[in-house]
C-alpha cells in the first residue's frame, strides 16, 4: 500500500498524443477514478502505471521509487481488464491463484489464500468450475479475486463493469467500493461512466484530449468545475450552456450573444473584469432554473417542446423564444403541471450557476481567480 | 444476392434444387437411410480397402496373397512375413530408427520455430500489416513451388555443407518444408487470442516469454496438436527428399526402404505389405489417439 505519483507523464503515438503532461498524486489507500469520454487518454494513463505502455516522457513514482523502467511483473501492481482476461484453460481456483503460482508460493498456502479471497467475493462454491460456466457477475468476481489475491500495493481497474447489465453494475460497484475500503489498497479505476465515478471515487481525475482537466473530490468536480468541459461532462442530464454578454454597463442583466437579439434576463453575478463587449458562457444545471408559469420580468421566455416524466421529477426540453437554435434541459418536480407547447419563464439562480470564458472554456470567478479547491499534484 | 437471371447462381441453384428433390423423394419412400448409408459404405470401402488389403496381406502367405481369383479373406493367419522381414533385412531396424529420429527432430523443430515465429508476427506491431499478413504469406509462398524444384539446390547446399546422407540434413529439410504450414495453421489461433490475456499474464508476474510459454501455448494446444500431426505425417511419409538426400542406412528412412522391395526382377509383396504396415501404423495410431483434439485443431483457427 503506497502513494502513486505521476510527474509530467506524456505518451505520444507518432503524432497523436495519448496523454499530455499528466500530473497526478494518489494518496496511500485512496480510491482514485480516471474519468473522461472515450479516447481521452484515461486508459493510456492507467496503462503507463501498469507498465503495459511506456511513457514517452515523465516519470511515475510508487512511493519514492521511480518505476518507469521497471518491468510490470516487478511493480507489485495488479490489474482488472475490461475484457477480464480470465485464463480459459484454467478453472476458477487456478485463475485466482495464478499470480501466487507464478510467484512460487507453495500449493497449500495458495489454496488457503484462494479460498479466503473466494469467501470474501462470495464465490467459494465455484472454485472448481470452468470459467466458461460462469455468469458475467461471477466472472467479474474471479477477475477481481485474481487481482487482490496477492495483496498488491496498487490495484488498477480498466472499465471492469462495462459489460455488465445495469442492475449488476450497481451491485458490483457497491462491492468494489466495500472491498477497497476493507483492503485499503491504493486504487486507480478507469471509467467513462460519471455516475460510476461519482459513487466510487474518493478522488476524481477528469480527463479530455489527453489532458487532466480537473482533480478533486466528486463534490468538488460537480459543484466547482474547473472549466466548461468538466461542467458539461459531470452531471446528468448535462449542464446547460448559454452564450451571453452584458446587456449594458449599468444594469445587472445579460443578453443572448446573437445578432438581433434583444432578449435579456437578470444575472447580477457577472465578474467585474468581463466588459460589455466580451461574450461569455453561462452554465446552469437543469435543476437550478427557477420555473415560472406566468410572465416574469428578467427571465428567459421559453417554449416547452418535450416533457419526460421520470417518476419523482420530470425533464423538460425547452426552446428559449429568442434563441431558437439552442435547447435547454430543465428539471422540475413531477407535480409541476407543464404540457408540451406551453410557454414557461426561466430564472437563472446566480448562486448555482457558473461563468466560463467563451473561447478557452476556463471558469471565470470574481477577481479573475478560480476558487481552487482542486489540489493539483505537487 | 444471386437472382434467377444470373447464369452461375441459376445453374448452381437448379442443381441444388434437383438434389433436394431427389432427397425429398427418397425421404418420402423411406429409402433415405438405406441410400445414405449405402453411399457412406462405398466411400468407406474405397478408403479402407487398400489398408485392409495391406494389413491382411502382411498376415498371409505369399501364395494366399497372390492367388487368382483373389481370396478376400485370408485362409490362415501368420506372422511369418514380419519374422522374415527382420531376419532377411536386419537393416530394416535402421530405417525404422532413422524415420523415428528424423520425424521427431523435424516435428520438434518445425512446431517450435513455426509457433514462436507466428506468435511474434501476430503479437507485435509491424508496419504495413507485415506481421499479420505479408510475412506469414511470404513464408507460405515458399511452398507454392513443386518440392522437386527445391530439392536440387538443396542437394548442392547439403553437398557443400556435409549434410548429405545425414539425419540432421533430413531434419533440417523437413523442418524448413513444414514451418510454413505450422505458421499458417497457428496464425488463426494466435489472432483469436485477446491482447489482454498476455497483458494479464504479465501483470500476474510473467515475463513476455513466460506469458507465451505458460499462458499462450496451453491456450492454443488444439492448434499445436494439429500442426504436430500434420508435420509428423509429412515427415514420416516423405519419399522425395529422402531418396535424393540420403544414400545408405545411415540416414535412409522407411519410405525409401519400401521402394527397395520392388526390384527389377521381383516384387516381394508379402514383405512389402509387412513393411508397409509397420510404416503406416505409428501415424495412424497416433492420429487415432488424439482424434478429438485433432479435429478441434483443424476446425478452429486456420480453417475458420
Amino acid at each position: 500500500m503506497v502513494r502513486v505519483n505521476y510527474d509530467g507523464v506524456t505518451k505520444r503515438y507518432g503524432n497523436e498524443v495519448g496523454a499530455a503532461n499528466v500530473d497526478i498524486t494518489i494518496e496511500d489507500g485512496e480510491f482514485a477514478v480516471l474519468l473522461g469520454p472515450s479516447g481521452c487518454g484515461k486508459t493510456t494513463t492507467l496503462r503507463c502505471l501498469a507498465g503495459l505502455t511506456d511513457p514517452t516522457d515523465g516519470e511515475i513514482y510508487l512511493g519514492e521509487e521511480p518505476i518507469t523502467d521497471v518491468h510490470p511483473k516487478n511493480r507489485d501492481i495488479a490489474m482488472v481488464f475490461q475484457a477480464l482476461a480470465l485464463y480459459p484453460h484454467m478453472d476458477v481456483a487456478s485463475n485466482i491463484g495464478y499470480p501466487l503460482k507464478v510467484a512460487g508460493i507453495s500449493k497449500t498456502e495458495r489454496a488457503e489464500r484462494v479460498e479466503q479471497v473466494a469467501e470474501t467475493l462470495e464465490i467459494g462454491d465455484l472454485l472448481d468450475r470452468d470459467t466458461d460456466q460462469l455468469s458475467g457477475g461471477q466472472r467479474q468476481r474471479v477477475a477481481i479475486g485474481r487481482a487482490i489475491v496477492r495483496r498488491p500495493s496498487v490495484f488498477l481497474m480498466d472499465e471492469p463493469l462495462a459489460s455488465l447489465d445495469a442492475k449488476l453494475k450497481v451491485e458490483m460497484r457497491n462491492e468494489i467500493k466495500k472491498l477497497q475500503r476493507e483492503l485499503g489498497i491504493t486504487t486507480l479505476y478507469v471509467t467513462h461512466d460519471q455516475e460510476e465515478a461519482m459513487t466510487l471515487g474518493d478522488k476524481l481525475i477528469v480527463m479530455d484530449d489527453g489532458e487532466v482537466q480537473q482533480i478533486g473530490t466528486p463534490h468538488e468536480v460537480y459543484h466547482d468545475p474547473a472549466n466548461r468541459f468538466v461542467a458539461g461532462f459531470i452531471g446528468s442530464p448535462s449542464m446547460n450552456f448559454l452564450r451571453v454578454r452584458r446587456a449594458d454597463a449599468e444594469t445587472s442583466s445579460v443578453t443572448f450573444d446573437r445578432d438581433g437579439s434583444d432578449h435579456s434576463f437578470d444575472y447580477d453575478a457577472v465578474p467585474t473584469e468581463i466588459d460589455r463587449t466580451t461574450s461569455f458562457v453561462l452554465g446552469v444545471r437543469p435543476q437550478y432554473f427557477e420555473v415560472f408559469q406566468s410572465p416574469m420580468q428578467g427571465t428567459i421566455e421559453s417554449r416547452v417542446t418535450v416533457t419526460e416524466p421520470m417518476g419523482d421529477e420530470q425533464l423538460l426540453t425547452v426552446e428559449p423564444i429568442d434563441c431558437e437554435e439552442r435547447e435547454l434541459t430543465v428539471r422540475v418536480p413531477f407535480d409541476v403541471g407543464v404540457t408540451r407547447g406551453e410557454t414557461i419563464w426561466l430564472g437563472v439562480d446566480e448562486a448555482s450557476s457558473y461563468v466560463f470564458d467563451a473561447h478557452t472554456g476556463e471558469r471565470i470567478i470574481e477577481g479573475g481567480q478560480r476558487s481552487s479547491t482542486t489540489p493539483m499534484a505537487e | 444476392m444471386a437472382t434467377e437471371n444470373q447464369p452461375v447462381g441459376g445453374l448452381r441453384r437448379s442443381v441444388l434444387r434437383r438434389i433436394e428433390w431427389c432427397y425429398d423423394r427418397l425421404d418420402e419412400y423411406g429409402l433415405l437411410p438405406g441410400v445414405t448409408h449405402g453411399i457412406a459404405f462405398v466411400f468407406v470401402l474405397w478408403t479402407v480397402f487398400p489398408v485392409y488389403w495391406m494389413v491382411s496381406g502382411s498376415l498371409r502367405t505369399r501364395r494366399d496373397l497372390l492367388s487368382t481369383p483373389p481370396q478376400w479373406l485370408p485362409s490362415t493367419l501368420t506372422v511369418e512375413n514380419y519374422v522374415e522381414l527382420f531376419a532377411q533385412r536386419p537393416e530394416f531396424y535402421d530405417y525404422l530408427f532413422n524415420s523415428v529420429v528424423v520425424t521427431a527432430g523435424a516435428t520438434l523443430l518445425a512446431v517450435a520455430l513455426g509457433t514462436a515465429a507466428t506468435y511474434g508476427f501476430v503479437q507485435y506491431d509491424y508496419p504495413f500489416d507485415m506481421g499479420r499478413f505479408h510475412l506469414p504469406f511470404t513464408i507460405l509462398a515458399t511452398r507454392f513451388l513443386p518440392p522437386i524444384v527445391t530439392v536440387i539446390p538443396l542437394f548442392r547446399i547439403f553437398d557443400a555443407t556435409s549434410l548429405l546422407n545425414t539425419k540432421l540434413g533430413l531434419v533440417l529439410a523437413y523442418a524448413a518444408f513444414n514451418i510454413p504450414f505450422v505458421v499458417w495453421m497457428m496464425k488463426g489461433f494466435f489472432a483469436e487470442l485477446p491482447d489482454s490475456i498476455v497483458e494479464a499474464a504479465v501483470m500476474d508476474g510473467h515475463t513476455e516469454m513466460g506469458a507465451f510459454l505458460k499462458v499462450v501455448v496451453p491456450m492454443v494446444r488444439p492448434g499445436l496438436i494439429a500442426a504436430t500431426i500434420f508435420t509428423i505425417i509429412n515427415a514420416w511419409n516423405d519419399l522425395l527428399f529422402a531418396v535424393i538426400l540420403t544414400s545408405d542406412t545411415g540416414a535412409q528412412t522407411l519410405p525409401v526402404a519400401l521402394a527397395t522391395f520392388k526390384t527389377a526382377y521381383v516384387i516381394e509383396w508379402e514383405l512389402l505389405t509387412a513393411a508397409g504396415t509397420i510404416a503406416m501404423a505409428p501415424v495412424l495410431l497416433f492420429a487415432f489417439l488424439v482424434r478429438e483434439k485433432l479435429l478441434r485443431g483443424f476446425t478452429m483457427g486456420a480453417v475458420k
